[in-house]
Order: structure tokens, then C-alpha cells, then sequence
């Protein structure tokens, strides 16, 4: 029982380790799809806005966490 | 199947399988250390028995989902998977977070197993057995996951596989000339390269699963991959910098 309670933790750890960056990136890929499914821009607009939304997410975690870590 | 993919997933799998199976592998000798052979090698064989169901479990189930479906689920969930471990590898080479010790991991299960001595012989080894089984087990999950997501269509299955397999041929190897902890494998590098390779995996199928045709097709991937290695350098320094100041 332990080591399945274990392998569910490890699965959702793998996946939302780090809650706000999981809920965010979350929006930035839903944000993408309204982008592409429902305006009339080129889909690579909501590609472009995934990317560089999935690359600015990034930076802000990391130094999120590292003024958490310092201070 | 075209180089410009087959390469950066087969790498990912093999680097990400060398990191994984070398964190196995700590705890594995720990329990062959202490305990013998016997239950370090029976908990390993169950560990991968599992994990080999979970593949395939979902090997045949994946086939029946349809193309765009999949490529949005695996990509989004590699896209979060790659994120978490470019985000980590980031804070660890910025000294926010420690570095992965497999020294001192292996004192510690060491230490953990030494707690149990008062037992019986064969609970003893029926403990070091599970914990054998629980290191291949847990660990091998994020192998299998990267294997069957990089590997899940344009039948890349079998070369990731076979990245994932060289990976735990050359560990086992090296593991069986030093018979140490391999604490001298540059782990950070190898989870900062392979959260970049993931996470340009997950833009790039959650892109295309979302309706998205990136230009240059999968040339596109190494766009994505040299723009997450800027960024989570950029994370890097950015945090380390952060770090002074607060100290200041």
C-alpha cells in the first residue's frame, strides 16, 4: 500500500511538482488554443503566444522560487 | 521518420534514462551492500516487471487515440514535466537548491537499512527487496514516461527505447567496474539539458495538437530548444543574483 501510495505521489509530483507553475502554464496552453480556435488570427499567433508564454513562466518560477529560498 | 526528431528524442531518452537509472542504482548497491545480492536483484527484477506492464498497459491503448488528441495530452505533459526539471536544474545550478548526492544518498538508505537490524534474516531481506523494488519503480516511471511520450508516434518507440536501454547498459557497466555510487556523473547538466530537450518537445506537440504549423516544421524543435537552454540559463543567473542581493 505504501509503495502504490508512493508511485501516485511520484506520478503527480512528476506532473504538478510546482503548483502555480502547473496552474500557469495550464493557462498559457488554454489561452493558445482560444488563439487558435476562436479568433480569426493565423494559428501561429497562439503558437507564439504559447512559446514565449511557456519561456517568460519559466524565468518568473525560477526566481520566484530562488526569493523564497533566499530571504 | 527524420533526423532533426529522431535524434533529439533518442538523446532525450538516453539522458534522461543515464540520470534516472543513476539514481536507481545508488539505492540498488546500497541494498546489495548491505543485505547481498539476492533481494537487491529481486527487487530490481520486480521493479522492472511493473514498469514493463505499465508499457504494455499503455502502448496499445495510446493506438487508439486519435493523432491530434495524443500529441495535445503528451505534449502539454511534457511540457509540464519539462518545465518542473528545467526549473530545478535551474535553482540547483544557481546553489538555491543542493546538487544530487549519491554519496550521500547511498550513506543514508544505508543507514536506513542498518535501522532494521534487529529483525528477522528474512524480514531483513524482504525489506531491502522492497526497497530495491520502490528505487527501480519510482524512478523508472519518469523513464517510461519520456520514453513512450518522445517515442508515442512516428515510430520512434523502438529508437527511444533502445536510447533508454543504452542508458542502463552503460550504468550497470560502469556501476559494476567502480562498484560505488556513480556521484561523479555531472547529474545537473545532464537534467538541465534534458528539461530543455522536453520542454521543446512540449511546445512543439502541444502546438501541433492545438492546430498549430510551425514553420520549418520539425527544424523548429531545435528553435525551441536553444530558446528554453537561453531562458533556463538566463532563470539561472537571474536567481543566483537574487540570491546576493538578499544576502547584501
Amino acid at each position: 500500500m505504501t509503495v502504490l501510495k508512493e508511485v501516485v505521489a511520484e506520478l503527480i509530483g512528476m506532473f504538478a511538482g510546482e503548483k502555480r507553475l502547473t496552474i500557469a502554464a495550464l493557462t498559457v496552453v488554454t489561452i493558445s488554443g482560444c488563439l487558435v480556435d476562436f479568433t480569426g488570427l493565423d494559428p501561429l499567433v497562439g503558437g507564439t503566444v504559447l512559446l514565449f508564454g511557456c519561456l517568460i513562466l519559466l524565468i518568473e518560477s525560477v526566481c520566484r522560487s530562488a526569493r523564497a529560498g533566499a530571504s | 521518420m527524420t533526423w532533426s526528431i529522431a535524434a533529439p528524442a533518442v538523446t532525450a531518452a538516453f539522458l534522461a534514462s543515464l540520470v534516472e537509472v543513476v539514481e536507481a542504482f545508488t539505492i540498488v548497491l546500497a541494498v546489495a551492500t548491505l543485505r547481498g545480492w539476492r533481494p537487491a536483484a529481486l527487487g530490481t527484477a520486480g521493479g522492472l516487471a511493473v514498469l514493463a506492464g505499465f508499457v504494455l498497459l499503455l502502448g496499445p491503448l495510446l493506438n487508439r487515440i486519435p493523432l491530434h488528441s495524443l500529441q495535445l495530452a503528451i505534449g502539454i505533459l511534457l511540457l509540464l514535466f519539462g518545465m518542473g526539471w528545467l526549473r530545478k536544474a535551474s535553482l540547483r545550478a544557481a546553489g538555491i537548491i543542493p546538487l544530487h548526492d549519491e554519496d550521500a544518498i547511498f550513506a543514508a538508505e544505508a543507514a536506513q537499512l542498518g535501522q532494521h537490524r534487529g529483525r528477522q534474516q528474512s524480514n531483513l531481506d524482504w525489506v531491502a527487496g522492497i526497497t530495491a523494488l520502490k528505487a527501480v519503480l519510482l524512478e523508472g516511471l519518469e523513464v517510461v514516461f519520456i520514453v513512450i511520450a518522445v517515442g508515442a508516434w512516428r515510430g520512434l518507440l523502438m529508437p527511444a527505447s533502445l536510447g533508454a536501454l543504452a542508458a542502463c547498459a552503460l550504468v550497470l557497466a560502469a556501476g559494476a567496474i567502480i562498484h560505488r555510487p556513480l556521484s561523479r556523473v555531472p547529474e545537473n547538466t545532464l537534467k538541465f539539458g534534458v528539461g530543455v530537450m522536453l520542454s521543446a518537445f512540449g511546445v512543439f506537440w502541444t502546438g501541433e495538437g492545438l492546430g498549430v504549423a510551425w514553420p520549418g516544421q520539425d527544424l523548429a524543435l531545435l528553435l525551441f530548444a536553444a530558446l528554453f537552454l537561453a531562458a533556463g540559463l538566463v532563470g539561472a543567473t537571474l536567481a543566483r543574483r537574487i540570491c546576493v542581493e538578499i544576502a547584501q
